[in-house]
């Protein structure tokens, strides 16, 4: 008989992500997805002047403020046929890497490392033998003996004092916690300098943005950060310098720390290399432009059906007309009035809430689907797509990740192993160390530039008197997202967003089929049911972003999630 | 010089879980503040919300809260009010992150701000819209009254501005300052 497992988090604005799992003979057997609040935030901007909606879309979630901005500008561009000027988009993508690099460190070390890391082991460990197997493994400098003594004893004080809830996971003792003492200190200390590398990401985009949260610098034709390399109001080279500095001490950390600890981390779990794929259908869109109108760009886009990396079908541009005509949503299994799927320029949001049915709805979220699929999207996509192609920077961190893989677990590790839990990990820990090297050709692309005595960054939007459409994509930390706007004189008639998040929550669809959270649960290991610790490795494997919108603070601190065995 | 963060949190487009930032940006428009006092919006912070109170002398947060008093009631929390409570295991691994936060900074880099203060008040609606329900919007001047008193009893000063700056972009209606 088939047990039920409800994973919901409580909050006092009816919970976000919930999932439920039914449990056969220590294995999921069927999966549910689903959104349990509600937000039509789109809404909002019907009526709204086109230029000011990134300014309203970047309050859609309180982590990934950055990229509803840029996708929205770009939404705007899009239908305007505006260019953006060089400088601009180098700006630009100088946010969106330093962005997703702190994004990135802060999704593997301190929401999601300890799925795997035991803290309660830390205290057993020798900080000698952690240090010289530390060193075997990375040139960083920060592995000495000391700096890993000064970690252990945070722990051994936070257990004494008994604090150790400050970790917001309970999983301490799981049997499928397998890592040495010596390992869990490492991460830790690590999870510890995670924390000051990404906020010196997070103050390149607070240079270049202005502000962060919520960056202040873009505007649609641009960006508006006067370049002037001798004032020191404006964009000169005492910022620009550092600026350069930052980023490189954010590289050293992602390629010598974060990209190694993922790499080892894994190799110690390598049936996880088994669990967890799901939808083998990939979906990841071009981005890092490269020229003014967008023909060019470092990080490539595309499709993969059924996981044939043989047969990568490469999108031109980020707003390839192929994307744009290939995307709905439908409605079958979410709480919305509506029939069959919609294209999100034609897209509804008006709620019918009918209560929890796997049979029937079930979320708040709809399913988008590419060509009537769903479509796994994130870090693991853009690099599968980019390997496809033979992409060569994704080759070379690609392979290197599984060369270091391969060494440590002594196992012949293939590109086939990352349809997995750990994939997504490892392929977050490639686009990283991708975008390391990225931030410092971006910033010289910027600065040669500049030099030419090209000082432009905004081009002047001019509106059309008909009805245009527009889409602006980006591939986003959590993967491809895109805002979708319908312009008439010169006010907003229609938007939608389609974010990572719904693409890979989606509930099934029409045809009945799963997403790929719900997919990627099913015959996975269930070792307590009580403790489903099996089932947040592979969801937070995803990094998911459901509880964005709201924040209201819970005085009596509350459990956040339950966890509900019937 | 006393570093302050005075901080408003929440989404300004569902609701009453805009008040953190409508009171932020009410303050900022209408007073000027000693050097060392810093206002910022931060909409819904995970943890570099850290980044943001390392250091800090004294801490104010304005945000809305579920305490189960009635909407529009003010309630004011103290540290340990804030920390009294772990966060358990959560599913979602982008919820915000206050009493995280604040736990790090402590526990882990000894860098949590000496004086905390939230101010809380309580929501009514949580509708998707960037207009307050009129029971918070009534409490709008108690809850910066609380912020204002709070920095009396930490002795950093602020004047009232003769002319305040521009209003509140997002809000539907415009507060009457003064």
């Amino acid at each position: 008989m088939a047990k039920r497992i409800t994973i919901d988090p409580i909050t006092r604005i009816e919970g976000h992500l919930r999932v439920d799992v039914e449990v056969e003979n220590n294995a999921v057997s069927n999966a549910w997805a689903s959104c349990t609040m509600w937000r039509g935030i789109e809404k909002i901007l019907r009526g709204r002047d086109p230029r000011d909606a990134w300014l309203f879309t970047q309050r859609f979630c309180g982590v990934c403020t950055t990229v509803h901005a840029m996708a929205s500008v770009r939404s705007v561009e899009d239908a305007l046929k505006l260019e953006v000027p060089l400088n601009a988009q180098y700006v630009r993508n100088l946010i969106l890497i330093a962005h997703a690099l702190h994004d990135h460190i802060v999704h593997f070390y301190q929401l999601s490392a300890l799925d795997w890391v035991d803290v309660l082991q830390i205290p057993k460990a020798d900080p000698a033998a952690a240090s010289k197997l530390a060193e075997s493994l990375s040139p960083w400098t920060r592995n000495s003996r000391n700096e890993l003594k000064a970690a252990q004893d945070k722990v051994k004080a936070v257990a004494a004092s008994g604090q150790l809830g400050i970790f917001a996971n309970g999983y301490w003792g799981h049997p499928a916690m397998k890592l040495s003492p010596e390992v869990n200190l490492l991460a830790f200390a690590h999870y510890l300098q995670a924390l000051e590398y990404q906020r010196k990401a997070l103050q390149v985009v607070g240079i270049l943005g202005a502000k962060t949260p919520h960056i202040q610098t873009l505007t649609v034709g641009g960006v508006t950060n006067a370049i002037d390399l001798d004032s020191p109001s404006a964009l000169g080279m005492d910022r620009l310098e550092m600026i350069r500095g930052l980023l490189a001490e954010v590289a050293q950390f992602v390629q010598q720390v974060y990209f190694v600890d993922v790499c080892a981390v894994a190799a110690m779990y390598p049936e996880w290399f088994k669990i967890g794929g799901g939808v083998h259908n990939y979906l990841a869109v071009p981005d890092l432009p490269l020229d003014t109108k967008g023909t060019a760009y470092d990080l490539p886009g595309g499709y993969i059906m059924n996981g044939n990396l043989t047969g990568t079908h490469p999108f031109k541009t980020a707003a390839d007309k192929e994307f744009r005509e290939s995307v709905t949503e439908d409605v079958t299994h979410s709480y919305y009035q509506g029939g069959k799927p919609l294209h999100p320029w034609n897209g509804e949001t008006e709620p019918e809430f009918t209560g929890w049915n796997g049979d029937q709805k079930y979320s708040w979220v709809k399913s988008p689907r590419f060509q009537g699929h769903p479509m796994q999207v994130g870090p693991l996509a853009q690099v599968l797509v980019g390997y496809a192609q033979g992409h060569p920077l994704t080759k070379k961190y690609a392979e290197l990740a599984l060369t270091k893989v391969s060494a440590i677990a002594g196992i012949h590790a293939t590109p086939d192993l990352l349809h997995s839990t750990l994939g997504r990990h490892a392929a977050r820990a490639i686009r990283a160390a991708m975008l390391a090297d990225l931030a410092d050709k971006h910033w010289q692309l910027l600065v040669n530039n500049i030099a030419k005595g090209d000082f432009s960054v905004h081009n002047q939007p001019v509106f059309a008197s008909h009805e245009v459409e527009g889409v602006g994509t980006h591939e986003a930390p959590r993967g491809t997202l895109s805002h979708w706007v319908v312009i008439k004189d010169e006010k907003i008639k229609n938007y939608q967003a389609v974010v990572p998040s719904t693409w890979n929550a989606s509930p099934r669809d029409n045809t009945g089929a799963s997403g790929p959270y719900e997919a990627s649960l099913l015959h996975s290991p269930i070792a307590d049911p009580e403790k489903p610790l099996e089932v947040l490795r592979t969801i937070h494997s995803f990094d998911p972003c459901m509880a964005c919108a709201c924040h209201t603070f819970d005085p009596s601190g509350k459990q956040i999630a339950k966890v509900k065995v019937l | 010089m006393k570093r302050v963060l005075i901080a408003g949190i929440g989404n300004i487009l569902l609701g009453d879980d805009g008040v953190g930032p409508y009171v932020l940006r009410l303050l900022e428009v209408s007073y000027s503040f000693d050097e060392g006092v810093v206002l910022e919006d931060l909409g819904t912070p995970a943890l570099d919300f850290i980044d943001h109170i390392a250091g800090l002398d004294a801490l104010i947060v304005i945000d809305s809260v579920d305490n189960g008093e009635p909407a529009g009631t003010i309630t004011l929390y103290r540290n340990d009010d804030l920390k009294r409570n772990a966060p358990a295991v959560r599913m979602d691994t982008h919820s915000p992150a206050i009493t995280e936060s604040l736990l790090a900074a402590e526990v882990f880099f000894g860098v949590s701000p000496r004086e905390i203060l939230l101010v809380g008040v309580s929501a009514g609606s949580y509708d998707a819209g960037c207009t307050l329900t009129d029971v918070v919007k009534d409490a709008v001047p108690l809850a910066r009254q609380a912020v204002l008193a709070e920095l009396d009893r930490l002795g950093v000063s602020y004047r009232g501005k003769t002319q305040a700056d521009s209003g509140i972009w997002w809000s539907e209606t415009q507060p009457q300052l003064g």
